[in-house]
């Protein structure tokens, strides 16, 4: 049954319709299926074979060893987890301002933090340079950390407002009756409530510092040590060749985060934790 | 302009003072919002606000390293704007990248985006579940590796599209597709539809299945053929979705940064390919002249803060903020 007609498709139609699914799958998976046949190929590159020619692990190898891969994994895994706790309970408190209470200025601010969203990062780049070398941090984890907060920031202001708001005042105020303070009411009911929200945001933030290539190219410079897997990527390319089968095996390990953080996130938006919660 | 009075019963009244009308509000009551607000604020004013200043005032001067190490201003009026503004580079090559690219980009986006939903919506919930979770992936993929992907499928030695084109007899000798102006944006574009379509599909397919059956009924009893419904019952239910679906696609694809600068060539050494943020950074950061690329910088920042002042006039439109 079809949303757009109430009628029986036809059979002509129905084939013309599994068509059109199956050169959507081939176009959407194609680039994600190739770089799984790359990485696991020894031969990548040498034939028009669609599944591996020779299989192996060999590039993977190389990869976290002598590629230096599993720095880069654990620099990424670090500025991420610290970009997503600070910016977590920085958007946490913002959100339940915005949310929660009117006050003079309270438009303008939801505004700014509409608007910074747009500014393109080419801008801000040059100007935190020089910021964050004046602080003398370039070339250090933490000028970059310091950034992507400020990156993720005002999405996850945005996103968790939505889940603030979706709290029932009436529990917030059958919490009041019973005697609690502001603070307590917060620990005890607000924050419980808005996990699920807090956890989206925050799996959004890991993403952003997690994919972030500019910012960690231009502050991290020469400091090889401190690379992100996003940048670690471009030691693969040689001057002359490229070692394709590295490269895609450590796209693959910077993918399969994501893409795992991607589906928890689709369930994590549809779970209703305060639906029913009122009527008790 | 906010209201300072509470709309409902608010969380700093107490439950007393609700009931007494208008509260007398203890300073700490009153004062908590801004508590709450003011270290994202702080974050936000130190690391947005005051840097996004800063440009502007960098694109007022001849801003070198040798500015950048005493800290120094160097004021020289508008004269970076001029020489943007005067230059052929621009008008000749990085405008068309840019905007002609964001235009083709967005147009192709949303349509194969609303066309992928009107799949979906026509197709089973099993299905629908199945190819919306497939969709997530292309999604999914960080842009960085997305691009080298990209690069890999059409690189120009062993990139399976020539591969193939070889073995099909359409080419004899393997071609560089990264040196031509036009395969080289062919290549951004495929990426970037690939990568933006999900976002126009999800949210599409979301207003799509919420347009009332009873329409699309009573359209089709009298006689309304399949694109007649589409676009005289669904696009005008769908318009302000469509309108926020077409501004962020449009906010985004002028942004395009890593797509090209990690493309071969991409990174300023093919001039012919550079766009309005990869020359701000290629001026800037490769040959020293932050003044200049600062001034690009702002050029930027100005087209996108006229998109979004539209984008901003939908959202109120449509919900109080």
């Amino acid at each position: 049954m079809s949303v757009l007609s109430v009628r029986r498709p036809t059979p002509r139609a129905q084939v013309g319709k599994a068509v059109a699914v199956v050169a959507l799958l081939v176009f959407t998976l194609f680039p994600a299926y190739w770089m799984l046949v790359s990485a696991f190929d020894a031969k990548a590159g040498l034939g028009t074979s669609f599944v591996p020619a020779e299989p192996t692990v060999e590039h993977f190898r190389f990869v976290l060893t002598e590629g230096g891969f599993d720095v880069f994994l654990r620099n990424s895994a670090v500025v991420a987890l610290v970009t997503v706790l600070v910016s977590a309970v920085l958007a946490l408190l913002a959100s339940v301002a915005v949310a929660r209470f009117r006050f003079r200025l309270r438009t303008q601010i939801l505004l700014m933090i509409l608007v910074v969203q747009m500014v393109p990062l080419e801008a801000l780049v040059i100007p935190l340079f020089v910021q964050v070398r004046n602080l003398q941090l370039l070339e250090t984890l933490l000028g970059l950390i310091v950034v992507y907060v400020a990156l993720a920031l005002p999405f996850g202001i945005w996103m968790l407002r939505g889940f603030v708001a979706a709290v029932p005042v009436e529990l917030e105020e059958a919490a009041y009756i019973d005697g609690a303070s502001w603070g307590r009411m917060f620990r005890s009911i607000l924050l419980p409530l808005v996990a699920p929200g807090l956890v989206a945001t925050s799996i959004f933030s890991f993403i952003t510092a997690w994919n972030e290539f500019l910012f960690a190219m231009t502050l991290l410079g020469g400091a090889t040590e401190n690379y992100t897997v996003a940048i670690g990527l471009r030691s693969f390319f040689g001057q002359f060749s490229n070692e394709w089968g590295a490269i895609m095996a450590a796209s693959t390990l910077i993918t399969v985060p994501v893409m795992v953080f991607f589906i928890l996130v689709q369930r994590r938006l549809a779970a209703g934790l305060t639906s029913g919660a009122v009527k008790g | 302009m906010a209201s300072s009075v509470p709309v409902a019963v608010r969380a700093d009244d107490g439950p007393s003072s609700a009931r007494t009308g208008r509260p007398r509000r203890s300073w700490v009551a009153r004062s908590r919002p801004w508590l709450l607000l003011a270290p994202g604020l702080a974050v936000l004013a130190v690391l947005m606000l005051w840097p996004l200043l800063r440009v502007f005032l960098f694109s007022l001067q001849d801003y070198g390293l040798p500015q950048i190490v005493s800290g120094e201003p160097n004021w020289i009026g508008l004269g970076n704007f001029a020489e943007v503004l005067t230059s052929e580079q621009l008008w000749s090559v990085v405008l068309p990248n840019t905007i002609g690219f964001a235009v083709l980009a967005v147009s192709a986006t949303v349509a194969f985006g609303t066309a992928v939903a009107v799949l979906l919506a026509s197709l089973g919930t099993a299905w629908r579940a199945v190819v919306s979770s497939c969709i997530m992936a292309a999604w999914a993929m960080p842009a960085v590796t997305g691009t080298y992907v990209w690069v890999w499928i059409f690189d120009a030695d062993r990139g399976v599209f020539n591969h193939v084109l070889q073995s099909l007899g359409l080419q004899d000798a393997p071609v560089n597709w990264f040196t031509d102006r036009w395969s080289f944006y062919a290549i951004v574009l495929l990426n970037i539809v690939h990568h933006g379509f999900p976002f126009v599909t999800v949210t599409v397919l979301a207003a799509l299945l919420g347009v009332p059956r009873e329409l699309i009924e009573a359209a089709e009893i009298d006689g309304a053929g399949g694109w007649r419904r589409f676009f005289s019952i669904i696009v005008p239910q769908l318009r302000q979705v469509f309108a926020v679906v077409i501004i962020m696609s449009t906010i985004w694809d002028f942004k395009v940064f890593a797509q090209v600068f990690l493309m071969p060539g991409g990174a300023g050494t093919n001039r012919e390919v550079l766009n309005l943020g990869v020359w701000s950074y290629v001026e800037s950061f490769g040959q020293n002249r932050y003044g200049f690329g600062a001034a690009i910088a702002v050029l930027l920042t100005l087209m996108l803060l006229a998109i979004t002042v539209v984008y901003v006039r939908t959202i109120l439109k449509e919900e109080e903020l």
